[in-house]
């Protein structure tokens, strides 16, 4: 009976942690669906989830690769002037990666698939006139849109914590600029053990125009005439508006 | 709180910001007649404004400004109509071969440094010759007033020149006799140059007017704002069904602030003097030329941008 119980304690012992590794990560978002309306001018999306003990989160939020044509600068004459046209490939519209850790973390004896060095090494460039300007621009590519807040790197933007189930949880806030492009985007949990990935997961962020910005957007594409017209007629009734209320003052 | 989302721009705007920048513009637009799209696009564009929506956007919102500004003038009797329309026709003219030589510019790959050298020159030439004359003029009327019965009656080979041509009409409101042959050629000749520097023409416009077609001031700006009037609805209309980059969201804001804008300067405008009115128009246009040169020869921030706008 006591050989029994020594037996059952050695497994429990020897089990709890494989357990705790077996449990599964998980990733929510909140909102996980972000209306774009009248007044829409950025938000927050909360993240949380869990991990086993030990680890390392890296959160990617990303949007699908758009081909992009971006004008390139050079000198001319001694003058700075638009030289060229850059199609730009595999350049996601959104970026933003967050980290449990104070940098992003790296795999070891690998390359590792997330963060900017390795969004830079994907994107592919089509009018680059030298093979070793590619650096330049892609790093160039890289500046411009995180100008914009479209392209993100936060290190420790997710905090740990102790959870039941002796999981570690995860909380962190992601900024969506107010340039966000409507779409659908991947939201992707690594969960990293001594430099190698344990574990992934992923979920989805739908961002959409809604109310009055959705209709005049709808307009804007589907009925481009009507739409030219009737923002040419408003222009001409507030001008007229405006000439009738000024009117007393202006005559002599 | 005071943010509104841009549906057509893809961004959020503070709209005081908005509305002061449309405020200004239009100031500008009813005390001197221009459509000014050349200061506006700029602005918006550092405002986050993507540039074809910021382009096309103020066009839109020059509508109204030039709509108020009109009404404004043709109430204290200052838009002369026939020249008008002369001029319209002309830079309709003018404006579709010059999109064929940006085409035609832009297949050998010149496009942007023409483009760019014709802005800064025409800025720089505008901006000094209207400066200089203005304040010689300024001068002479504080200093020696006897001066002026030598002004008038000096028959240049410009005027011998514009006299023999045939089809001489009267232009009332502006007090002068020109062939229609005059204001049609130099329509189509800013016509030219506003379809490759992108803009509506009203700063290239209204020295035309003063120096060229030697119509009063007060009458150049009203005559200039009907014609920018017509020019802008033409491109409204047309970057909606091509290019779908008008923001009637962003317009609407601007146009608020460019209408009362407008009204207060064309109410400026009657009081000012015009020699007064064409050195503070010769001082923007050459503040805006100094701007761009500054942008061409120092490096840029970034090599990359994204296409559209000026």
């Amino acid at each position: 009976m006591k050989k029994l119980t020594w037996i059952g304690l050695l497994a429990a012992v020897t089990l709890v942690p494989a357990v705790a590794m077996a449990q599964s990560a998980k990733i929510r978002l909140f909102p996980d669906r972000v209306d774009i309306g009248a007044f829409f001018q950025g938000i927050e999306v909360n993240i949380q989830g869990e991990m086993p003990p030990g680890c390392e989160a890296v959160v990617e939020i990303q949007g699908a690769p758009a081909p992009e044509v971006l004008l390139r600068k050079g000198r001319r004459g001694g003058l700075w002037m638009t030289v060229g046209e850059i199609q730009v490939e595999n350049a996601p519209n959104l970026y933003l990666v967050l980290s449990s850790t104070s940098d992003i973390p790296q795999l070891q004896g690998q390359e590792t698939p997330w963060g900017f060095p390795a969004l830079r090494s994907r994107l592919k460039f089509q009018g680059v006139p030298k093979d070793q300007e590619m650096d330049l621009f892609s790093k160039e590519f890289l500046e411009l849109k995180k100008s914009e807040e479209l392209y993100r790197s936060l290190p420790g933007a997710l905090k740990v914590g102790n959870s039941p189930e002796g999981q570690i949880s995860l909380t962190g806030a992601c900024p969506l600029p107010a340039k966000i492009p409507p779409g659908n985007y991947q939201v992707k949990l690594s969960v990293l053990k001594d430099g190698r990935v344990l574990e992934q997961k992923k979920e989805k962020l739908e961002v959409k125009m809604v109310g009055f910005p959705a209709l005049l957007a709808s307009m804007a594409y589907n009925q481009g005439a009507f739409y030219g017209v009737v923002a040419v007629l408003i222009a001409i009734a507030t001008g007229f508006i405006m000439g009738f209320l000024f009117k007393g003052k202006a005559e002599h | 709180m005071w943010n509104l989302y841009l549906p057509i721009a893809g961004n959020s705007i503070n709209i005081l910001l908005l509305f002061g920048l449309g405020g200004a513009v239009g100031f500008l637009s009813g005390l001197f007649g221009v459509g000014g799209g050349f200061l506006m696009t700029p602005l918006l564009i550092m405002a986050g404004i993507p540039s074809t929506v910021a382009a096309a956007s103020d066009s839109n919102q020059i509508v109204a400004a030039s709509t108020s500004g009109t009404f404004a003038h043709y109430r204290m009797g200052n838009v002369d109509f026939k020249m008008g329309f002369l001029l319209l026709l002309g830079g309709v003219v003018g404006g579709t071969l010059g999109v064929q030589l940006i085409k035609l510019l832009m297949a050998l790959g010149n496009a942007d440094f023409v483009i760019k050298i014709t802005y800064v020159v025409m800025l720089g030439v505008v901006g000094f010759y209207m400066f200089l004359e203005s304040l010689q003029s300024l001068r002479k009327k504080a200093v020696a007033v006897e001066a002026r019965k030598t002004e008038p009656g000096r028959p240049s080979a410009y005027a011998r020149a514009i006299q023999a041509l045939p089809w001489q009409m009267q232009f009332d409101k502006s007090g002068v006799t020109f062939s229609a042959i005059v204001p049609l050629f130099l329509g189509i000749l800013v016509g030219i140059l506003a379809a490759i520097m992108g803009v509506g023409g009203g700063f290239i416009m209204v020295p035309v007017m003063v120096y060229m077609l030697r119509m009063p001031m007060h009458v150049v700006v009203g005559t200039s704002l009907f014609q920018i009037l017509f020019t802008c609805i033409n491109v409204t209309i047309m970057q909606s069904i091509t290019n779908h980059t008008v923001d009637l969201v962003l317009a609407l804001i601007l146009l608020v602030g460019s209408t009362l804008g407008a009204q207060v300067g064309a109410k400026l405008s009657r009081r000012l003097k015009a020699d007064q009115l064409k050195i503070l128009l010769a001082s923007i246009v050459l503040v805006v030329m100094v701007q761009i040169l500054v942008g061409l020869i120092l490096t840029p921030h970034l090599l990359l941008g994204y296409k559209g706008g000026h």
